[in-house]
């Protein structure tokens, strides 16, 4: 299908194009949030299935610093936004030192911080984390900086359900730019399948994209089979059923 | 009640959301129903524009899997594509006569028994963020009085969007669009729960979470979230009464 796509998008999908080709080796997802926002650092943090808090990729000292930071102390601007699923932003750590995030913050600022910015990874309701993003001199985010770093959580959050799902070597950015993810059925079947199965709609999510590549399916049309019952997940024993003569 | 009336009541209605604290879909669904009742149409919708400028659709007057599907076609291709991109209204479409201008499109509206199809811009100082986009069973045309009722509104659906506090932080455009935007998909995990657990259709589904919505005085977002995180079982929403509200 032809989709409508302009210049924005297509750069974050040409940055981490280029940074795949570069050899620099890594996850393009960080290196492109801090180009993309001429930012000092960037890094993703993912929720786990209980409570907690874990990196999954920084770019540059600062960032790392700051995500074993926040990782340690289960606070920080990356903590808030993954919990609130909210935007959590410090636009100058030296203005807020006793108000918020009181222990995060004096360790920020000693390992050169000034400014911190949370946005939630999120999926409708399902979150996966946060993407952080700091600079060592104060101020706020402008708005475009804002927009761009929204965008790029989106992105971040395609592409975290995409590795969790098991995607195949190198189609990431193929599946990023094919945007199967934003089809309404895709979040119904996801929704019915949390149901069917007794599981979170976070992991009926990953299930149901597992399912479209070990099928070699496209997303959209096993969601539409979902939605219209010709394929299910077993209550008991979570395995998926095809039913007879509804083929598509 | 007279077609004039009809219209005064609704901007009415919407005014009095929009000072109070709201729920962007719930006052976007109430726009396109009483556009259903005010305009000369059969159904009626609101196309959002998303960050990378394709469309997603936030609110319909039916929550059919259908009608979804005639919106979900126009992320790529049909009038809401062309009249977001030129930020020109298209009134009184033939749909028979668009067969090749939207070959996806046209004829799925036409199965549905649509004749004719009419798209207005969401406009904002210049720019469009969005379409609202009217469905015509019968070949009638809207006329000039339609027209300028149906652009009411959809300047009152801008409104809504831009009016809408999400956050306290999040006063800039692209954040009420994105928050439009994911507050829909919410609403749509919600309603594949609904269906399963209930065993009803996405129709049903919907009017589930608007009727408990309305019932305790939770945004329609705020149900649909509980509902996806567990904290609220589909079987525990209050029960739909007969007809739509």
């Amino acid at each position: 299908m032809r989709r409508v796509v302009t210049s924005r998008l297509v750069t974050i999908y040409t940055m981490m194009e280029n940074h795949d080709r570069s050899g620099v080796g890594g996850p393009s997802l960080c290196p492109v949030a801090a180009a993309l926002t001429g930012l000092d650092g960037a890094g993703v943090a993912l929720t786990t299935s209980g409570h907690g808090v874990t990196s999954l990729c920084t770019s540059g000292g600062l960032a790392f610093h700051l995500m074993e930071l926040e990782m340690t102390l289960s606070d920080g601007p990356g903590v808030e936004a993954a919990r609130t699923g909210e935007v959590s932003s410090e636009a100058d750590l030296l203005a807020s030192a006793t108000s918020r995030w009181p222990l995060y913050v004096p360790e920020a600022l000693a390992l050169g911080a000034r400014a911190v910015f949370g946005f939630p990874v999120h999926i409708g309701a399902v979150r996966f984390g946060a993407l952080t993003l700091c600079r060592r001199g104060p101020g706020d985010l402008s708005a475009e900086q804002r927009a761009d770093a929204g965008l790029m959580a989106t992105v971040v959050a395609r592409a975290v359900l995409a590795m969790q799902a098991g995607s195949p070597d190198g189609s990431l950015l193929e599946e990023l730019r094919g945007g199967a993810e934003l089809d309404f059925r895709v979040h119904q079947a996801a929704g019915m399948l949390a149901v069917q199965g007794t599981t979170s709609v976070r992991d009926a999510l990953v299930a149901l994209r597992a399912r479209a590549y070990a099928s070699a399916t496209e997303l959209s049309v096993l969601a539409q089979r979902v939605v219209t019952r010709q394929t299910s997940l077993d209550p008991e024993t979570r395995e998926w059923i095809d039913h007879r003569g509804d083929a598509t | 009640m007279s077609r004039e009336s009809l219209l005064i009541t609704t901007l009415v209605e919407l005014a009095d959301n929009l000072v109070d604290d709201y729920d962007v879909i719930d006052v976007l669904t109430v726009l396109v129903d009483r556009c259903v009742q005010t305009v000369a149409v059969d159904a009626a919708g609101v196309m959002l524009a998303r960050p990378e400028e394709s469309l997603q659709f936030v609110a319909s007057s039916s929550e059919s899997m259908r009608m979804l599907e005639l919106f979900q076609i126009q992320a790529a291709e049909g009038p809401c594509v062309d009249c977001f991109r030129s930020g020109e209204p298209i009134i009184n479409q033939a749909l028979d006569e668009g067969v090749e201008r939207w070959p996806q499109f046209s004829p799925r509206a036409m199965a549905q028994g649509f004749r004719a199809v009419h798209c207005l811009p969401m406009r904002l100082r210049g720019s469009t963020i969005g379409a609202l986009n009217l469905f015509r069973k019968n070949h009638g045309t809207l006329d000039a009085d339609d027209v300028v009722a149906a652009q009411g509104l959809a300047d009152v659906a801008t409104i809504a969007i831009l009016q809408h506090q999400s956050t306290l932080n999040a006063s800039t455009l692209n954040s009420q669009l994105s928050h439009a935007l994911n507050s829909r998909i919410i609403i749509e995990q919600a309603k594949g729960m609904i269906r399963q657990a209930l065993e009803c259709d996405m129709h049903e589904a919907f009017e589930r979470l608007r009727w408990h919505s309305r019932n305790h005085n939770v945004r329609l977002t705020t149900v649909a979230t509980r509902v996806v995180e567990g904290i609220l079982a589909p079987t525990d929403l209050d029960p739909t009464p007969p007809t739509r509200a």
